[in-house]
């Protein structure tokens, strides 16, 4: 008989259930900007940038929402990693995933309510959601108001160079969000992960 | 958190060198003679017969039988600007060329201001030294402008090539030189001004702001496109186009612009664009030389092969995880 543990509090929730679909808006409506073409599109170009520029702006302050959560409650020391050993940790847990996941071993690094994430979920996590996103919204809000961007930065347009941060962060999420979706089908069941991100509650295996 | 870092430091490593080996900008030869009032032939004369008083903030008049000797504010619009004159295209010539020679009369008689001025096409039609302008290709255009059919005959191509300060912009700026605002200063004379519009027109005056507010970033659009961008029909054999049509045929799709095959490229950018299609690495990268960006024409390659590559390899990563799952039923 399976024990459930109590992992997603009703914030973190709400909070990530807000940010996949702004990030899935901001991800489509991003590149139909990028790559806009007047003969195909996903979403017009003028619909594209009104929907990007509100998503964004939602999906700032939906960040809010996480870093303060996570400075107030528990949750946050799920973000919180020693380095020392990390390297190894990582090694152990790429193992996992590579043959031991295969063998049906024993996770390296099971789920607990101390410690949700393993090694690789905390790095990608932290990467993301501590770096990336950040990036993303300083380049995001600059090109919202590029009055305020150094017209040239070595010899470059600033807009462009800011546009191109933006971009390239903007492709980095792209990719985390397939390795996270994936990754999240690798629990207790291929769909129990996703119950848990909805109900807050995850099977002990 | 490592892996993100490296990913980053290595997609600007590989960008920015690739940007910098082509970084040779602004190598205009000197052009045209130097302009200046020393160089001038005529500066002498026109400072005695006109510039004494359109030259000035204030003339005299002297009534000669009292001797009495009165001080009187130039108006703004009558006044010519020496710095503005001596470096514009006509900087080497005698007020007189162009204005009757009855002006060198004070005051004025009435008749002098109904003599038709000389047309652009009167001296440069048809002339070998100017034929890349092709004069008479502009004049064709501009007789088919709402300008010209509106108000023929009172709308001539100095309402908006002011005759004392003209200078060619777009093909001689220099790249990174803003030669947008000066072009957008021709219209704004008129469609920024209600005064000199009412010269013209009975209508009101509508704000161009106001017209313009379905852009998103107004202000940095009128500052990166020139009017004619959207007012005009572009043709092929003229390089600044003078077609403006009626604004219901004006641009307003922004796909126009923000696309691969931007209508920029072939006005905005038209003197440069022939050297400069991939510069940088990046898509329509002339517009790049002249700092802007455009969301949608200018696209990285690096970026967006890098993306792809990136893409892929991580669905291929997840395939072959997925195989081995499916094959070991886990
Ligand atoms: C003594 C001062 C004085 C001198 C010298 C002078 N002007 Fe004027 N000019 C004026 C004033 C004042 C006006 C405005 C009053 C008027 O229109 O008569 C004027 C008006 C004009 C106008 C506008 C006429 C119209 O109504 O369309 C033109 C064109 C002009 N001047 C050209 C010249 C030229 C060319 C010269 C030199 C050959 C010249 N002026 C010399 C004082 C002068
Ligand atoms: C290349 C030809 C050309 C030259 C050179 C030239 N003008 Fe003019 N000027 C014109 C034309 C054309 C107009 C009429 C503009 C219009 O119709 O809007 C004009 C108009 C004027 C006006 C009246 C402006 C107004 O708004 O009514 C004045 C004053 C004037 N010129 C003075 C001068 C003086 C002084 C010089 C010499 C320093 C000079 N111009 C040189 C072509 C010239
Ligand atoms: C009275 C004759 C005359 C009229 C009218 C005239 N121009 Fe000119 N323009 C000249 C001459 C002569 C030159 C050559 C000046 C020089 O070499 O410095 C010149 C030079 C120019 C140049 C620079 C050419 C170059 O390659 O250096 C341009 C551009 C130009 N004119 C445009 C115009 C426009 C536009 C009009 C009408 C709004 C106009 N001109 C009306 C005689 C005229
Ligand atoms: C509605 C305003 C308007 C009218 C009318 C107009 N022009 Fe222009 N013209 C412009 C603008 C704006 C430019 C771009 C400024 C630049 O880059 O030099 C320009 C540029 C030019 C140039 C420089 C083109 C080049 O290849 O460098 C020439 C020559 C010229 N115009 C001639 C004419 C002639 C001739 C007429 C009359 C038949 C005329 N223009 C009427 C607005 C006008
Ligand atoms: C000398 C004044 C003057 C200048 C300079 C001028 N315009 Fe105009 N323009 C007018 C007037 C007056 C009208 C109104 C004509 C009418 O009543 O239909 C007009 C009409 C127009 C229209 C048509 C609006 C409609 O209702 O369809 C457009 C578009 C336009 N101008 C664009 C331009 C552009 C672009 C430039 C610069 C390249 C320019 N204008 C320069 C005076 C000017
Ligand atoms: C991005 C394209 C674009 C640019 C740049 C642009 N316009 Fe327009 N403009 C339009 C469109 C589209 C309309 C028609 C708007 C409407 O009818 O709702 C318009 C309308 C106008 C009108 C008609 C206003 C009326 O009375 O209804 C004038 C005049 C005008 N523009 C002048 C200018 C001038 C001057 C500039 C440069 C400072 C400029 N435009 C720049 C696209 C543009
Ligand atoms: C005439 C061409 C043209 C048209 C039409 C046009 N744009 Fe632009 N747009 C530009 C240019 C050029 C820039 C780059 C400005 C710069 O970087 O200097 C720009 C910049 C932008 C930006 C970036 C501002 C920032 O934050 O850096 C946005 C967003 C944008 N346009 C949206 C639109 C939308 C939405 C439309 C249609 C309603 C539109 N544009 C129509 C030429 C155009
Ligand atoms: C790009 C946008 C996304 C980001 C940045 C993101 C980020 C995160 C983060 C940081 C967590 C841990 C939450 C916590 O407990 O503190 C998480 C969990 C989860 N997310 Fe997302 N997410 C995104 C989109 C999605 C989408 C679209 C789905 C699927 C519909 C999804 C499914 C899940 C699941 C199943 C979990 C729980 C499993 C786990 O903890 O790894 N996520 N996500």
């Amino acid at each position: 008989m399976s024990e459930k543990m109590y992992l997603y509090p009703v914030w973190t929730r709400i909070w990530h259930a807000f940010n996949a679909v702004l990030c899935l808006a901001l991800i489509v409506t991003g590149f139909s900007m990028l790559y806009s073409n007047p003969d195909r599109f996903v979403v017009n170009f003028s619909s594209a940038v009104a929907i990007h520029n509100v998503a964004g702006v939602l999906l700032t302050f939906n960040y809010f929402l996480f870093f303060v959560g996570n400075i107030f409650t528990t949750n946050g020391k799920h973000y919180r990693m020693k380095l020392k050993g990390l390297g190894q940790r990582l090694f152990l847990q790429m193992r996992y995933y590579a043959f031991g996941y295969f063998k049906g071993e024993e996770s390296p690094f099971p789920v607990t309510t101390e410690q949700k994430f393993n090694p690789l979920q905390q790095v990608s996590y932290v990467g993301v959601m501590y770096g990336i996103m950040f990036v993303l919204f300083i380049t995001g809000w600059a090109l919202l108001f590029p009055e305020f961007i150094l017209k040239k930065l070595l010899g470059f347009s600033g807009i462009f160079l800011t546009a191109q941060l933006h971009v390239i962060m903007g492709f980095l999420v792209f990719v985390f969000l397939f390795i996270h979706l994936y990754v999240s089908t690798m629990g207790v069941t291929a769909t129990s992960n996703f119950k848990s991100i909805v109900n807050g509650w995850q099977e002990k295996h | 958190m490592k892996s993100y870092l490296l990913l980053f430091i290595l997609s600007i490593c590989l960008y920015f060198p690739s940007m910098a080996m082509n970084f040779s900008l602004d190598s205009n030869p000197d052009s045209v003679a130097v302009r200046g009032i020393d160089n001038s032939l005529y500066a002498q004369d026109n400072e005695q017969n006109c510039l004494r008083c359109h030259g000035e903030l204030y003339y005299t008049i002297e009534d000669t039988l009292s001797g009495s000797v009165k001080r009187r504010l130039m108006g703004e619009h009558l006044r010519v600007s020496r710095d503005e004159f001596y470096s514009s295209v006509h900087w080497n010539f005698n007020c007189l060329d162009c204005h009757s020679e009855g002006y060198t009369a004070f005051p004025h008689a009435l008749e002098l201001r109904f003599e038709e001025s000389w047309g652009c096409i009167d001296c440069h039609g048809y002339d070998e030294k100017f034929a890349k302008y092709n004069f008479e290709g502009i004049e064709q255009e501009f007789q088919k402008s709402v300008h010209y059919t509106a108000m023929e005959g009172e709308f001539t191509c100095w309402e908006c090539h002011n005759p004392h300060t003209y200078k060619v912009h777009a093909r001689e700026a220099q790249s990174s030189e803003n030669f947008i605002v000066e072009s957008n200063n021709m219209c704004l004379t008129c469609h920024g001004s209600p005064e000199k519009f009412g010269l013209y027109s009975d209508r009101k005056l509508g704000g161009v702001m106001t017209k313009h507010d379905w852009l998103p970033n107004q202000t940095l659009h009128l500052q990166a496109v020139r009017c004619i961008e959207c007012h005009t029909m572009q043709g092929d054999d003229v390089m600044v186009a003078h077609f403006v049509t009626p604004k219901d045929n004006a641009v307003k799709n922004c796909v126009d612009c923000h696309s691969q095959n931007s209508i920029l490229v072939g006005s905005l950018y038209k003197f440069q664009s022939k050297e400069a299609r991939s510069k940088y690495g990046v898509l329509n990268g002339v517009i790049l030389s002249n700092d802007s960006y455009v969301i949608g024409a200018n696209r990285s390659l690096f970026i967006s092969y890098g993306g792809i590559i990136a893409v892929v390899l991580t669905l291929l990563g997840i395939a072959i995880h997925s195989i081995f799952r499916i094959i070991i039923k886990r």
